[in-house]
């Protein structure tokens, strides 16, 4: 298959579309989001498809692109974009996620619906730049990017209280990216006063970090890890985590859990891992442990939690724990498994809060929590939470089962006690989503709303299609895994 | 003598405009217009004259005490520009508040022609003679809502302590010339044959100290608040933009003549760069933590220049040993003032009660009432906080470099957590005109076109030079500080 050496669609594209949305007329904004969103990701997938599922890891490596644009001379700074086997599959998760997010319906298409779009694109825009920069000035200002969109959907559709959501969640992700900026800084001026010409560039600075030692490494690469351990986030991290999510509108709250918390795995794995492995082999036992934990103390805080949101939420930071621990084994099969769990975590996040915000529609203005027997009033979408469910606590066959399997495998050499402590984690898993099933399912239907099933009320057309690929793909990955594996 | 008037053409180009505006004001007392015009075109004709030719050298005029060179012009013409974007976009402002106009324009010219002059001397004297020109005009412009008392009070409190910190500059000066026997800047340290009295450093540090109170550097920054909200907000608007810049490039003129490669001043050089580090550390932790407590627009302003400030310090550390510091320090500069001036016009917007002033509070919902103000705003704050494609983004970028490059490195990542204390202040002010229904207490924003104009073109820089800085970058690197 003949690839263009052009990927600046990539992020031409969604600006198009955002420059578009805002000509659109609002009755139709819907419409024309999901519709341009889901021609962005045909193309995005006929685009990686050739790197994707190439049969070997030489062919892969042969047709992973790259493509460069001087864009500051001055600074050193170039539109270095690269897709290989790594970037294409969060560009073709991104594209996806932007498709689930337009679908939900709700207050954002009513209030201000071009600005939402708009934002959306954007959103799509900034993450796609950071996945496929390879030069970290260019990845850092898409990173920070990012948050703009994502700070005005919490803050303009969220929930009451959203203000101190928004400021701990922007000034937390700010805090840790400019302490990433500054490491950056430090590595850029070292490179101006050994005299040679200024290049952020990743295989430029690859070349200079080596070169550090002692406590200066350590401290630069803890301004690396830390942006990426508060964007996952891990465990010591999380705190600005639950409100966010808990009063984000529903795109929002998707956008966050499937693709925003995969740009901090995504950095770890792109960014960190060349530039300091000794320091990460220094660190190793702690990364892997730090990892572990937040598996479990995320698993046990999701099993308290009262609302469905924060209960998904947490569920997040405990699979990602898991994804953590695979790419802190360092070693080239844990981050394969790292990364096909998190194809897995993002699918199912994604369909669990999609089917989340479809039981919200139907019930405006009513706390979830009051949410009982669901089965029987809207059956087709109950059964698709059920897979949902089954998906996230990992039951064979999916792709989240063989993710998490194989990160436990890659981990067990590395650290036996980490990945028992791990592996009990799935097991609250467990507990926590059958809690959650059986709350939302069963039980007589909450008051105050009509026993009265209407066909429409039921998931249907293009919902459920959507629902129903979602769910396809998890199982067919699940018996595919060597898609993912096959480089090695 | 006839080509070192051809070369001082700006200059005189200004000083004749300021006579002609002035006799306008005098003769037509009854409109504003004319004087506005007049002083308009002036200034832009300054800005095209300063721009047109830069010279390939410096040339030292009257005995070396005036340096024209690509520096000097680039600050005249400079400060021309943003004194047109004054003078276009703040009209309205005082029409509204009754000020007694036609005084107006000619002090605020008068004020630039100062400041331009700061920048290109060479001389303490010449340099003493033009921070009070540049002053004086600055106090009464203060005070130009006479009626009110906070006017009078900012006016009376920065003129005070003005000419208390003119004073301190004049006895730097002295000490200098006692220990020298010149005030020819580029002689001070060559007449003392590489050696540094105690008497020659006392001097120094207390013509920095004038300087650093002028930018309002912590811990010499109280004036600044009480001043920029009791100012007029055009005025205030000036004096962030204009005088900010002038006695910036003032002191690090000052800094850069010194000739630290002699042996002699190896402790000096120590005793200066803690006084700096002293001062911007007090600046960035002062400015951005109290700005978050502010419920005054204007006064988060103020003590947002304040942080300002104490990055443009970081800017001018870094520049002690590399070439890169200077020209980090201008696009700080030039970054700065365009964010601000932008601000500062869309501030003149707002119909506030006298008595209080514009608060938070009245850019609640602002996004319903008007949303392209909102988006303007919205523009000006992030790039202040340093987001990404806004101006500010670049402009921290080249200080934190300069200063990493200079070996500062506790300092950047102290103001790197300042920076995150600023960016809620701003986050906070766009959330309240985006996340939050109008209270019912909100005052209301007038329309005007001329300042549209101007805060859409300050609006489209930031964008533009946050997406593409390249030409800002190789432009200000063309502009060396020292011939």
């Amino acid at each position: 298959m003949e690839i263009s050496d052009s990927l600046s669609f990539f992020l031409t594209l969604p600006l198009f579309g955002m420059v578009l949305s805002l000509l659109i007329p609002r009755g139709v904004q819907r419409i024309y989001a999901i519709f341009a969103s889901l021609l962005f990701l045909a193309l995005t997938v006929y685009e990686a498809s050739g790197i994707l599922f190439a049969g070997s890891s030489e062919l892969a490596a042969r047709l992973s692109v790259e493509h460069q644009l001087l864009w500051l001379p001055q600074l050193g700074s170039r539109l270095s974009l690269k897709l290989d086997s790594v970037s294409a599959w969060f560009v073709v998760l991104n594209a996806l996620t932007a498709v689930i997010a337009f679908s939900t319906k709700g207050a954002w298409y009513r209030k201000n619906p071009k600005l939402f779009t708009s934002l959306g694109f954007f959103l799509l825009f900034g993450l796609n730049a950071a996945f496929l920069s390879l030069d970290l000035v260019v990845f850092y200002l898409a990173y920070e990017s990012v948050f703009i969109p994502m700070i005005f959907m919490v803050g303009v559709w969220g929930e009451r209280q959203k203000a101190t959501a928004v400021f701990r969640f922007f000034l937390m992700s700010f805090l840790g990216s400019i302490l990433m900026l500054v490491s950056l800084f430090f590595l850029l001026s070292k490179q101006v006063k050994s005299g040679a010409g200024v290049s952020s560039h990743l295989s430029d600075l690859v070349a200079l970090s080596s070169g550090l030692e002692g406590a200066e490494a350590k401290l630069v690469f803890l301004g690396f890890f830390l942006a990426f351990a508060i964007k996952v986030p891990l465990v010591p991290f999380h705190s600005w985590l639950k409100d966010v999510y808990n009063l984000a509108p529903f795109p929002a709250t998707i956008w966050m859990s499937a693709i925003l918390s995969k740009l901090g795995v995504y950095g770890v794995i792109r960014f960190v891992e060349p530039l300091f492995p000794q320091v990460l082999g220094f660190f190793q036992g702690g990364l892997l442990f730090l990892a572990a934990v937040s598996v479990i103390y995320a698993a046990l805080l999701a099993y308290r939690a009262n609302h469905p949101k924060e209960l998904l939420a947490y569920s997040s930071i405990s699979h990602l724990g898991f994804v953590m621990l695979g790419v802190f084994t360092l070693k080239a099969q844990g981050i394969s498994s790292a990364i096909l769990l998190s194809v897995g975590h993002t699918l199912v996040s994604a369909l669990l809060f999609f089917l989340l915000s479809k039981v919200e529609e139907k019930k405006e203005g009513l706390d979830l929590l009051s949410v009982h027997g669901l089965s029987r009033r809207y059956p087709v979408l109950f059964v698709a939470l059920f897979v949902a469910v089954l998906a996230s606590v990992s039951l064979p066959g999916t792709l989240n089962f063989a993710g998490e399997f194989l990160v436990l495998l890659n981990a067990y050499p590395v650290s036996a006690f980490c990945t028992i402590l791990a592996g009990f984690g799935a097991v609250l898993g467990a507990a926590y989503m059958l809690k959650f099933y059986q709350q939302m399912g069963f039980g007589t239907p909450s008051s105050g709303t009509s026993e009265q099933v209407t066909r429409g009320d039921d998931l249907g057309g293009f919902e459920l299609v959507l629902v129903f690929v979602l769910i396809l793909f998890v199982f067919y990955f699940g018996f595919q895994t060597s898609v993912f594996l096959k480089g090695n | 003598m006839m080509a070192d008037l051809e070369m001082l053409r700006p200059w005189i180009f200004l000083a004749s405009g300021i006579l002609l505006t002035l006799l306008i004001s005098v003769i037509r007392t009854e409109s504003k217009r004319p004087a506005q015009i007049s002083a308009l075109l002036t200034v832009l004709g300054t800005a095209i004259f300063s721009f047109k030719s830069p010279p390939s050298e410096a040339v030292f005029l009257f005995s070396g005490a005036l340096e024209v060179s690509s520096l000097s012009l680039f600050a005249l013409g400079g400060m021309s520009v943003l004194a047109a974007m004054f003078i276009l976009g703040t009209g309205h402002y005082l029409t509204r508040e009754k000020i007694h106009i036609s005084d107006y324009y000619h002090l605020l010219l008068i004020l630039v022609l100062g400041g331009s002059v700061l920048v290109a001397s060479r001389n303490l004297l010449l340099s003493f003679i033009a921070l009070e020109v540049m002053s004086l005009p600055a106090y009464t412009l203060v005070g130009f809502r006479r009626n009110d008392s906070r006017s009078n009070e900012a006016a009376l409190k920065y003129f005070i302590l003005g000419g208390a910190m003119g004073a301190v500059f004049l006895l730097g000066s002295s000490f200098i010339f006692g220990a020298t026997g010149t005030l020819d800047l580029s002689a001070v340290f060559t007449e003392s044959k590489g050696g540094t009295s105690l008497l020659l450093q006392l001097g120094h540090l207390l013509v920095v100290l004038a300087f650093l109170f002028k930018v309002a550097a912590a811990p010499l920054h109280f004036w600044k608040p009480d001043v920029y909200e009791g100012a007029p907000t055009p005025v205030t608007g000036i004096m962030a933009t204009i005088i900010t810049s002038a006695s910036f490039l003032g002191l690090i003129r000052l800094i850069h003549m010194i000739d630290f490669s002699s042996p002699g001043t190896v402790g000096y050089l120590e005793l200066m760069k803690s006084a700096l580090r002293v001062a911007a550390i007090a600046s960035l932790v002062v400015g951005s933590s109290v700005m978050i407590t502010q419920r005054s627009l204007k006064r988060m302003l103020a003590y947002s220049s304040i942080t300002h400030t104490g990055y443009l310090l970081l800017g001018v550390l870094g520049a002690f040993d590399e070439k890169v510091g200077i020209t980090s320090v201008l696009v700080y500069l030039l970054g700065y003032c365009v964010m601000s001036t932008g601000a500062f016009v869309l501030l003149t917007l707002a119909k506030a009660p006298a008595d209080t002033g514009t608060e938070l509070i009245d850019l609640t919902g602002l996004i319903k009432r008007s949303p392209f103000l909102t988006f303007l705003w919205t523009v000006f704050f992030f790039s202040m906080a340093g987001m990404p494609f806004t101006v500010g983004f670049f402009t921290k970028y080249s200080v934190f470099m300069a200063s990493l490059g200079g070996g500062e490195t506790v300092l950047v990542i102290l103001a790197a957590i300042c920076t995150v204390v600023g960016a809620y202040a701003y986050l906070r002010a766009i959330a309240l005109m985006t996340m939050r229904d109008a209270a019912p207490a909100a005052g209301d924003w007038e329309f005007s076109p001329g300042s549209q104009i101007v805060a859409i073109v300050a609006a489209g820089f930031v964008l533009f030079l946050g997406i593409i800085p390249n030409a800002m970058i190789q432009y200000l690197k063309g502009i060396p500080l020292i011939h």
